[in-house]
């Protein structure tokens, strides 16, 4: 385990659909956020839309900054037997498993969590369903009673529940909320007299004051936040998992703040009206997964070709073709950096984390008109959905500074394509005296006339003003962490495998390895010099990516012509702190360990 | 009779022309199409739509998607975007509901507009934009040289099928009218000054419009959309025809042997723009 | 193939546990199943005064690691209460609505403090030692130097008595009957012992029953119970240690011959060919004194326990060995029983 100061405890809600299981989750996220905590939180939905699937929200509180949710839970609260006991075995010794031991139905032999419960786990079993009852007259408030049950066992401060619960009922009719109020207060009612035998500890002083402050935001979320505040004016899109949320909170927000939203047709028409829109000279961008990255290859040539400035948010699911709709992956990152015809080198953003998700979509439109290319930001669907705790005031920076248009050019002869020092060419836009001028998918020559023979000068061009993005200001392009220096085992990784890279880099430090750990945000173009003084240091570099080929190995092995060490994994899920400490500690040449239970000793009675 | 002409020097006449101010939308670059080409008379079509409504080129972006009609944007002194095969549509899209105070003219072939591009049609349509919609509909694939397109005629020999054709040709009309069109006509290039006042309506409509125009290819097709044939063949529509009543605009669409030159159908009805308008009052809660 | 026979045993004390790891030796192959109301893996009970010795935290007070269920493949139940016994269909109904079927049952459920009836009504401020948790919210309630008070004084309870005078803490006995509890002393036998426990400062009163408890008292103590003879005895705590009643009460419908206990012949078997008892919630057959007899002290519980564990398996073997714990005074004073280790 960790050596972490402080506050550390991840909480499991698992139900069927229909018992409030996601609700309740982010009813606890948002007010562990407001206490001021850390908080890193996934849901996970049954792949049917609706019925009586599996959900659970998985929520992490911290008093430090967490980098992914951890191995084992601390505590798993039941609401729906059959689908938690296959989780009760992600409950660490000593933790908490919270069920309703009071059912009305008879179960079948093995149909009740407490006879699942390892002798290490402690059981808390009360009347969930009857107190949901007695307090509200339906068992449908039992995914509030556990909360106040909860905030009494591990003394979660009860002002920042209610305060949620009213916030998250605001809407509804005020007997929802008291009613709500009424489950929450019950719950504490019966955690009162119980005594508690697990370990897990919250301390409220770690709770930071800046509660207010900080919002809990899905990587989607973060997503449309940072388009929000970074002005967006056009967004197309069409639904695909695990993308589509970025689009329904933009449906919401951009309409009364001015912005132009429309559901196109297919993919295809997403990103050719998103470029057409920057054409013209607007903050457009579109979202979509890797199905709908590959429909749009083609159109992103076109970006790059026509020099059009647009943003396209990719959120990687598993793949190829349909694939894995509903798990993760990081298996497109070579048609992000690659994909279409032609050297069409575009910029790829690959943000580790939600706050990174919030500031690089904010920062993309800024970089995209820079550069005059499009912007791929390459995050995936555990990114996508996981909540993270962000204090987004302090970034309020991404909006576009008033456009200067250019003198006009009276001849007729604006040169859009002007071939530059900085490769860099004057930009107009429709509406614009005296600029006319067409743009083109053909190669053509500085007016932007059609023209073959200037092909490697315009190549040039595209690919030399990529080259200073990546000291782009403002923008994180790659990070090291860890151990300073000479290291044994440096690990890279990429997007949002990097927390559980950075989780297993201070694990491996705790155990005495020298390890360090680069995080690369900026993939196309790739920052070499970094990468190359990273691999200096390290005896061994490990790539963990969530993909089959290695892509990312591929193109750093391409770039610097040294070999590295790849886990490689494709599980639907992100991957294992204790998979990737494995390896480190087999690149360290250190022996592994043995699991969690050696840390008892035998009681000697 | 040998009289004398006289010669008429390029540059004098292009003088000649500038003076007049009726060629100040063209750049430029002059058309690459093959002499003969029915795609010069929409060129001047379309130049003097614009003259006639006095738009500014500043304010004029022509969007045109791949095939001999899409080399368009580049014979203009206006904004110009030309895009990829089959999506003129999408782009010319974005740049509308970017900016609608600009004047959007996408311009396509039949195989841009119906083939790979025909998924994009229904949704333009529907939606209203307001753009004018040039299909310049030769029956054929001219830039590639001659192979068969979605409106090229049943028992057609091109290079690609040169055994005949076997698939019945879509018709256009009737697609666009079905698909919720406010504003679907038909325009032959052999009509050049008809041409040019049916481009001038189109383009007054407030909304969607669709025109379709047909063309010869003088260089791959020497027998079915010739001059000659289509001579032949078209003719106006009814002096009665009623052009709100879209079940007669479908009787006259579906007369494809005898293709009838006019304005089909005419609707107002709420552009994508002041449809957004009114999304975005109801959001703000003050509608 | 047949499933192999499953071995349900209700309890997890000594006997339980006992019973658990001999029939686990016995047998790879059966299932093996511990239903308790505890929420912790076995502990010994005798420990828990250990608490005020510094041993606060549960895992310490534990008999084996948790890991040691998965290694001997016994299936723990914990929290789990059972409500009925079908001795007939060989199905337990546990509270939660769950039933389990077994072939063989073993009853060791122990025996739950019994408490003087005249005090019953005042049951909420009378603190319990039975379970790990009520003895840890003795130690939280008790301030540091405190003071108990303790009704009875069995065994176990004198056992912790020593402890907390040991541990600076401040104790008075109200003897009766059930002092010393298992051992059956006359008041004259009780003499001697009560003033060695006297002469280890505990303040002892013997000749007045207790009548009532009461949180409003009239200085800062938090308890006070008042005697017989109106004397006013005050304190931070009340404990009472008057022995063990057998609890019984899920059996009454299984079809066993149940007295005060469950009734075993000499093999532990009850009178279900399916079930056997052992441990404090059990009388045997003594076939010279022609009665059924309790036998307490953790010694012999978990020898019944191994021996019921035995005798499912298909023996036969005979309780008849009682490890008696020997109680006296030295002739330093001090007090000595077999029962502890001060």
């Amino acid at each position: 385990m960790m050596n972490r100061t402080g506050t550390d405890i991840q909480i499991a809600i698992c139900g069927s659909a229909g018992d409030g299981t996601i609700a309740s989750g982010d009813i606890l996220k948002r007010a562990a956020a407001l206490m001021g905590f850390n908080v890193i939180a996934f849901d996970v939905y049954p792949p049917e839309i609706r019925g009586f699937g599996k959900c659970i929200s998985r929520v992490r509180i911290s008093s430090q900054q967490s980098y992914s949710l951890k191995q084992n839970s601390d505590v798993l609260i039941s609401l729906n037997d059959t689908h938690a006991i296959p989780h009760v075995g992600e409950v660490r010794d000593f933790g908490a498993v919270i069920y309703d031991d009071n059912l009305i139905a008879n179960v079948p032999e093995g149909g009740h969590i407490s006879g699942h419960i390892h002798p290490a786990q402690i059981p808390y079993g009360f009347s969930i369903r009857q107190i949901s009852e007695q307090a509200t007259n339906s068992a449908r408030s039992r995914n509030i009673v556990i909360l106040g049950y909860l905030a009494e066992l591990f003394d979660l401060p009860r002002e920042h529940f209610r305060k949620i619960i009213r916030d998250k009922f605001a809407t509804k009719p005020r007997a929802v909320t008291d009613d709500n109020i009424k489950a929450f207060n019950a719950g504490l009612l019966a955690g009162s007299g119980v005594f508690k035998l697990d370990d897990v500890v919250v301390q409220k002083v770690d709770a930071k004051g800046n509660g207010a402050d900080a919002e809990m935001m899905t990587g989607n979320g973060a997503v449309a936040r940072g388009f929000m505040e970074a002005g967006i004016q056009c967004y197309f899109g069409y639904p695909i998992t695990p993308a589509t949320s970025i689009m329904e909170r933009l449906a919401v927000e951009m309409p009364p703040a001015g912005g132009k939203f429309l559901q196109t047709e297919d993919e295809i028409s997403a990103i050719a009206a998103a470029i057409g829109a920057g054409y013209a000279g607007t903050r457009a961008a579109t979202a979509t997964s890797g199905p709908g990255l590959a429909l749009m290859a083609e159109m992103l040539g076109l970006g790059v070709m026509a020099e059009v400035p647009v943003v396209v948010v990719v959120s990687q699911r598993g793949g190829p073709s349909t694939g894995l709709p509903t798990k993760t992956e990081q298996s497109d990152l070579n048609l992000a950096v690659f994909g279409g015809s032609g050297d069409a080198q575009r910029i790829v953003l690959a943000p580790t984390n939600v706050e990174g998700c919030y500031r690089c979509a904010g920062r993309a439109f800024e970089i995209a008109e820079t550069y005059q290319t499009p912007v791929i930001v390459l995050i995936d669907l555990y990114l996508s959905n996981r909540y993270e705790t962000v204090i987004p005031s302090a970034h309020k920076q991404f909006a576009a500074k008033p456009r200067v248009p250019l003198a006009p050019n009276g001849d007729g002869a604006f040169k859009r394509f002007e071939l530059t020092e900085n490769n860099i060419s004057p930009r107009a836009i429709p509406g614009e005296e005296g600029l006319m001028h067409t743009v083109t998918g053909l190669e053509h020559n500085e007016l932007g006339r059609p023209n073959d023979a200037i092909h490697m000068d315009m190549n040039t061009k595209r690919h030399e003003k990529l080259k200073p993005a990546v000291n782009f200001p403002g923008l994180t392009v790659s990070k090291r962490f860890g151990d300073e220096g000479k290291v044994k085992v440096g690990i890279l990784g990429w997007g949002s495998t990097f927390g559980e890279i950075l989780e297993t880099m201070y694990e491996a430090q705790a155990e005495g390895i020298s390890c360090a750990a680069m995080k690369v945000v900026m993939l196309s173009p790739l920052p070499v010099e970094s990468i190359a003084a990273f691999f200096a240091d390290c005896d061994e570099i490990l790539v963990p990516e969530v993909n089959y080929e290695g892509q990312f190995a591929n193109i750093v092995c391409g770039a610097l012509g040294k070999p590295v060490s790849r886990l490689n994994q494709t599980n639907g899920a992100p991957m294992a702190v204790a998979d990737i400490l494995a390896e480190v500690r087999r690149l360290s040449g250190k022996k592994p360990k043995t699991g969690q239970s050696d840390t008892f000793t035998e009681a000697a009675l | 009779m040998n009289e004398h002409v006289e010669p008429v020097y390029l540059e004098e006449k292009l003088e000649e022309i500038r003076a007049d101010g009726h060629q100040g939308y063209r750049s430029k670059s002059l058309p690459t199409w093959c002499p003969g080409c029915g795609y010069y008379s929409m060129a001047e079509g379309l130049t003097f739509a614009l003259r006639r409504l006095e738009i500014a080129y500043k304010d004029v972006v022509v969007v045109s998607g791949i095939g001999c009609a899409s080399r368009f944007p580049f014979f203009f002194k206006t904004y110009g975007f030309h895009t990829l095969h089959g999506r003129v549509l999408p782009v010319a899209t974005g740049v509308k509901i970017a900016n609608d105070a600009l004047t959007v003219v996408a311009v396509g072939g039949d195989g841009d507009a119906f083939a790979i591009g025909g998924g994009h049609i229904p949704h333009a349509a529907r939606r209203n934009i307001d753009m004018t919609y040039l299909v310049f509909d030769n029956g054929i694939y001219g830039l590639t040289k001659g192979q068969t397109s979605p409106t090229s005629a049943v028992g057609f020999k091109t290079s690609s099928t040169p055994y005949e054709n076997s698939d019945v040709p879509l018709n256009p009309l009737m697609m666009l009218l079905s698909y919720g069109a406010s504003w679907v006509g038909q325009a032959y290039a052999g009509h050049q000054h008809d041409l040019a006042d049916m481009i001038t309506q189109a383009m007054s409509h407030k909304g969607f419009s669709f025109l379709r125009i047909l063309s010869p290819c003088v260089t791959f097709d020497k027998t079915d959309n010739t001059y000659a044939n289509l001579n032949l063949h078209v003719h106006d529509l009814p002096q009665d025809h009623d052009t709100s009543n879209l079940m007669a605009a479908m009787q006259a669409a579906s007369q494809t042997d005898k293709p009838a030159l006019g304005v089909y159908f005419k609707d107002d009805r709420p552009t994508l723009a002041q449809a957004m308008n009114a999304t975005a009052t109801r959001a703000s809660g003050t509608g | 193939m047949a499933s192999p026979i499953h071995h349900v045993i209700i309890g997890s004390g000594s006997a339980g546990f006992g019973a658990a790891k001999t029939l686990r030796a016995a047998d790879q192959n059966c299932r093996v199943t511990m239903i308790t109301m505890d929420s912790l893996p076995f502990y010994q009970r005798y420990a828990l005064p250990q608490i005020f010795r510094g041993r606060q935290d549960w895992r310490e007070l534990l008999e084996v690691p948790p890991a040691k269920y998965d290694e001997l493949d016994i299936k723990l139940r914990r929290r789990t209460r059972v409500v009925e016994v079908d001795g007939s269909n060989q199905i337990i109904s546990l509270a939660h609505q769950e039933t389990v079927a077994y072939d063989r049952l073993l009853v060791c459920t122990g025996g739950r403090s019994y408490l003087p009836e005249n005090l019953t009504s005042q049951v909420d401020l009378i603190h319990s030692f039975g379970s790990y948790e009520a003895a840890m919210q003795v130690f939280k309630d008790l301030p540091k130097g405190g003071s108990v008070i303790m009704i009875g004084g069995d065994m176990i309870g004198i056992d912790l008595a020593l402890t907390l005078l040991d541990s600076g803490y401040k104790v008075t006995l109200i003897a009766n009957q059930q002092t010393f509890w298992p051992h059956d002393l006359t008041a004259k036998q009780q003499k001697p012992l009560l003033k060695a426990l006297e002469a280890k400062g505990m303040i002892v009163f013997s000749d007045s029953r207790p009548i009532g408890v009461s949180d409003k008292c009239t200085n800062s103590a938090t308890r006070c119970v008042t005697l017989e003879d109106t004397t006013e005895v005050l304190g931070d705590v009340v404990l009472s240690f008057c022995g063990l009643s057998p609890a019984v009460e899920f059996m009454l419908g299984a079809d066993v011959d149940i007295e005060r206990g469950i009734l075993v012949n000499p093999e532990l078997r009850t009178s279900n060919e399916t079930i056997w008892a052992a441990g404090d919630v059990c009388q045997i057959w003594h076939d010279t004194e022609k009665t059924y007899k309790f036998y307490h002290g953790w010694k012999n519980v978990r020898m019944m326990g191994e021996l019921a564990a035995r005798n499912m398996l298909g023996g036969h073997d005979i309780f008849d060995v009682n490890v008696e714990d020997q109680i006296g005074v030295e002739p330093d004073g001090q007090l000595k029983s077999t029962f502890w280790t001060h």
